[in-house]
């Protein structure tokens, strides 16, 4: 019923246009008014979310799609083009619900609220941006608008040490990104010259439908700028340093948004641009790309063993868990490299889970950020060693911090669960395709460090003899804000952890019609 | 596009009608002083000054969209490319004249001098736009120079402006004179100094010598107007001492006319004989590159120690100069359009950064970095302007610079209409980009400064009105060209295909 409405209206617009009016809109809020301002955010917020929610309702076989023409010069055309399917629908759900979530669970900000709002929506929209474009240029626009708003709340509501922390995020990524020009450049005008005649379109289309006559040599030279852009962004070890700076320094909405949603557009690069554009590039570094993930997997894992602020381990975790994204990716690439003969429905299967990881990472992941975060703000301190006992004391903080631990280390029945199994099954299939059955023991290293320092830090701060190294006689449980917040994702991610199916439903309509390099 | 009718204009003004935008300013200039003396009122001086470069740049753009073409008895040719040029020329004027009136830096004494002076130099840029022969082109350059001068001194108490001028006067002088001996030698090998010409002669004359210096004299004069490195060592004093307002008009107008006569003169000149002079082309397209390359380097590098943040703007003044000489290397028509949407994206956001830099001189708050710190609070909306302005100049999305980034980069990829991907001058593009990165780190600095800083002070600043209308007009041309190109687009390759023979 609502194909009809959504042909009439051009809602993929509507999702870009309704954050860009709230940032606006906030962005006057100054002065007296400025404390309704998260009323204003909640209402652009949730009328996105409410939007998002009713994409999910779409006839999902169809492709929505929206194209402007935006600069028709003689040699460069470049389109205003926005696209959906399976995967940037999950994509802007996730962005939806977590900017919603973000503004509930910030209500109490009180340090310029007009501005803060401001920019989650200003990120909102660029995510949105990023998730839905399919012409180069506009991607690369919305990708870098995201910086900007994550610099500013990094700089200005974060921690002590956070101009060092914001610096070092903007010109880390940004230097990343203008890699990634390098690459996008190199892609649209080689599709230009390999169809004499042909003006340089930007389009996804257009690069994608000229990629069978890219050279080799290029493909690989150019595969490893976009790599570097995205991976960067990811981020994969030995590119991680910018993370847990910028995210032990980031207020928590910031940290939510940047784990839950920002992560994920380094390996939605990989997926939509890299292995569209550059197949046989993607074939050729799949071998990288999987040592990458590897390191990325073991040492995200054992650096937490080694952080005792709460924090800073969770964003280590994430490391550990964008790692096992792009262990999927390289799981299909090497089972089309090294098999006899790929099966194409198998080698989805790696793409498949990578992608639910990152849906599944983004719901576990704000959980665990906005706990580590009311532990911050509520009992002044996030180091683990000062902590103890307080599931007595604080109950309800308790509960959505083991739920949020159990999801994140992979316990079945929660979401984390299917995303890490998937992951891990197709990459045993790779593994066995390649000969070296061995390599899945760095999956199960992952398994166990991830299960021995969430329970570790569980059992140092939730349970034991209450400490007495902090004074807990004024803290109070999580407000009634926070705690709508954190149960909404706790809900959420019990209901996909149980029925994965709902979100892999979407996913399988996307790798259906998306070409796996090689097969 | 627009087509619109102004044979009117054509029979009212006959035959002066290609040189129109350029007289309508001297008759300004000539009746500046004599205004003054009647009225003696600043403010009413500036208004009048500001009128005729108004009513100049009306009669422009209705020559622009009427796609009017015609020459000057041979002399001055109006075409898409001048009347484009003109038109930069006039928006600099304008915003320098409406922020000199306010401002607490600019004259006292000779307020009649000081705008006459200031049109004077507008209708020699003008000049060197529509002038097609190197003699006309050298004195349209020296009516650019010669004003700058008495302007740059002009801020009589401040002893930096004393030392920035002397170092002009003889640094301007030696360009001048390198020049002038350029063109004499050029004309003894060729026998005239109409570009077309003598682009014509060299065709069928080689390498010689002579030829080899008179090349070189005339990229290193004309080198140091557009202070391209290693000729760029007096802009940064020069910009520093000078009045703001004149800053502003000598980095973002005097730079470009200086890139102009390149585009002129070399552009011209090479790509007429780059068929029967492959090799001299390409020679001079890598002296070219190598300039465009050392440019913006040393720009970039020197401007991330500078605290002044005139200073500052005058280095990254220098390495944009570098990306707009990446089109002489690459000599095609795309780099071409590039570059002149890049000088008009240029305009703005160093416009529009000056601005408010003069905005802040006047109001005492001071010029540098240290002086900013907690500046957001002070002055929201001139703080929220310059972060815009620098942002764009860093090339951020979907700002100006950006977009003119891209057009003019991507021609070192993809050379002309409908030709295919060249290898030859990706590095460049890499050395460009790289120098993008670098570039963000210093403007970044003056953002930190305003944003997230805190400051001794937090008095609020107020500037006069004038400063904020050329500010937002700026930030307004900054975000347009950023957002919606096409239209301007079509301008530009209208232009950069006039210049194509």
């Amino acid at each position: 019923m609502f194909d009809e409405i959504f042909a009439e209206i051009p809602i993929l617009i509507l999702l870009l246009v309704i954050p860009l009016v709230g940032a606006v809109a906030t962005l006057f809020m100054g002065g007296e008014r400025q404390k309704y301002a998260k009323y204003v955010a909640g209402a652009f917020s949730g009328v996105t979310l409410v939007l998002a929610i009713l994409l999910m309702f779409v006839d999902n076989t169809a492709l929505l799609s929206e194209n402007y023409l935006w600069i028709d010069a003689a040699n460069i055309r470049i389109s205003f083009i926005l696209e959906m399917d399976g995967l940037s629908l999950l994509m802007v759900l996730l962005t939806a619900l977590l900017v919603f979530l973000v503004v509930v669970f910030s209500a109490s900000e009180s340090d310029r609220p007009n501005y803060f709002h401001t920019l989650i929506m200003a990120m909102e929209l660029g995510l949105m941006g990023v998730y839905l474009s399919a012409d180069y240029f506009l991607f690369y626009i919305m990708w870098e608008v995201t910086l900007i708003p994550m610099y500013f709340m990094i700089s200005w509501y974060g921690g002590p040490r956070r101009h060092y922390a914001a610096i070092k995020f903007f010109i880390y990524t940004h230097i990343a990104s203008l890699v990634m020009l390098i690459g996008i450049f190199a892609v649209v005008f080689e599709a230009a010259a390999v169809n004499p005649g042909v003006i340089a379109d930007f389009s996804f289309a257009a690069v994608n439908a000229a990629s069978g006559s890219f050279g080799e040599v290029f493909q690989v030279l150019v595969f490893g700028l976009l790599f570097f852009g995205f991976a960067v962004k990811m981020p994969a070890v030995p590119f991680h340093t910018w993370l847990p700076d910028a995210h032990v320094e980031a207020p928590t909405g910031g940290s939510v948004l940047l784990a839950g949603v920002m992560l994920k557009m380094g390996s939605y690069g990989i997926i939509r641009v890299a292995l569209n554009a550059l197949p046989d590039g993607a074939i050729w570094w799949a071998e990288i790309i999987l040592v990458v993930a590897l390191i990325s997997i073991v040492y995200g894992a054992y650096a937490c063993i080694a952080q005792t602020d709460l924090k800073k381990m969770v964003a280590y975790s994430s490391i550990n868990h964008m790692g096992m994204v792009m262990l999927g990716i390289a799981a299909s690439l090497l089972y089309v490299k090294y098999a006899a003969s790929p099966d194409a429905s198998i080698a989805q299967i790696g793409i498949m889970f990578a992608v639910f990881q990152m849906f599944a990472h983004g719901l576990v992941t704000a959980v665990l950020f906005m706990v580590c975060g009311y532990t911050g703000h509520a009992l002044g301190t996030r180091e683990i060693p000062l902590l103890g006992g307080l599931a007595g004391k604080l109950p309800a903080y308790a509960t959505f911090m083991m739920v949020g631990f159990m999801a994140s280390l992979g316990l079945p029945g929660l979401v984390g669960f299917w995303g890490e199994f998937g992951v891990i099954f197709s990459f045993y299939v790779a593994a066995e395709a390649m000969g070296m059955i061995w390599l899945i023991v760095f999956c199960l290293l992952s398994i166990m460090l991830n299960a021995g320092f969430y329970i570790w830090a569980m059992q140092r701060t939730l349970f034991g003899r209450e400490t007495t190294k902090i004074d807990l006689s004024h803290v109070h449980d999580v407000s009634k804000a926070e705690g709508f917040a954190l149960a909404v994702l706790c809900v959420i991610i019990a209901l996909f952890g149980i029925w994965p199916d709902f979100a892999l439903g979407y996913i399988e309509t996307f790798v259906a019609n998306f070409a796996i390099p090689g097969v | 596009m627009v087509d619109i009718d102004i044979s009117w204009i054509a029979d009212t003004f006959g035959s002066i009608t290609p040189v129109l935008p350029m007289v309508l300013v001297i008759i300004g200039a000539l009746l500046m002083p004599g205004i003054h003396l009647l009225l003696k009122r600043k403010n009413v001086t500036c208004a009048v000054s500001l009128a005729f470069v108004v009513v100049a740049a009306v009669f422009n753009v209705l020559l622009l969209l009427g796609h009017y073409t015609g020459t000057y008895y041979g002399l001055f040719t109006y075409d898409a490319f001048s009347g484009l040029m003109i038109l930069l020329f006039q928006a600099v004027a304008f915003i320098a004249i409406l922020i000199a009136g306010p401002s607490s830096e600019t004259t006292r004494l000779h307020v009649g001098a000081f705008y006459s002076l200031m049109l004077i130099a507008t209708a020699g840029m003008s000049f060197v736009a529509t002038a097609s022969d190197l003699l006309l082109i050298f004195v349209g350059v020296e009516m650019v120079s010669i004003p700058s001068y008495a302007m740059v001194a002009m801020k009589k108490k401040d002893p930096r402006a004393s030392e920035a001028a002397v170092k002009y006067i003889i640094i301007g002088g030696l360009s001048s004179g390198l020049t002038i001996y350029g063109i004499s030698m050029l004309f003894g090998l060729t026998g005239t100094t109409n570009i077309a010409d003598i682009a014509a002669a060299l065709a069928t004359q080689g390498y010689t010598a002579g030829l080899v210096i008179a090349l070189a004299t005339m990229i290193a004069g004309y080198g140091f107007k557009i202070a391209a490195a290693p000729f760029h060592m007096w802009a940064p004093d020069v910009y520093e001492g000078a009045a703001t307002p004149v800053s502003l008009f000598l980095a973002t107008g005097s730079k470009k006319m200086g890139l102009v006569v390149y585009v002129k003169v070399f552009f011209v000149m090479f790509v007429t004989i780059q068929a029967a002079q492959p090799f001299m082309t390409e020679s001079i397209q890598y002296v070219f590159a190598i300039l465009a390359a050392i440019t913006m380097t040393v720009g970039n590098i020197l401007a991330i120690v500078q605290g002044n943040v005139k200073r500052m703007l005058a280095y990254s003044s220098i390495a944009q100069a570098g990306y707009m000489l990446m089109a002489l290397a690459i000599l095609s028509d795309w780099a071409l359009t590039g570059a002149i949407y890049y000088m008009f994206a240029h305009v703005f956001m160093k416009g529009g950064a000056f601005v408010v830099v003069a905005a802040l001189i006047t109001a005492g708050v001071g010029e540098t970095l240290k002086d900013y710190r907690g500046l957001a609070k002070r002055a929201p909306l001139l703080s929220a302007i310059m972060l815009l302005c620098v942002f764009s100049l860093a090339g951020i999305p979907p700002l100006a610079g950006f977009t003119a980034k891209f057009f003019l980069f991507s021609s070192a990829i993809i050379p002309g209409l409908g030709e295919p991907v060249s290898s030859q001058w990706i590095w460049l593009a890499f050395v460009a980009i790289l120098n993008s990165a670098i570039s963000l780190y210093y403007y970044a600095k003056i953002v930190k400064a305003m944003y997230i800083e805190k400051g001794e002070s937090e008095e609020k600043v107020k500037v006069p009105v004038a400063f904020t209308v050329a500010a937002v007009l700026c930030v307004l041309g900054v975000i347009a060209l950023g957002v919606y190109p096409e239209p301007f687009l079509y301008y530009c390759s209208q232009a950069a295909l006039a210049i194509m023979p």
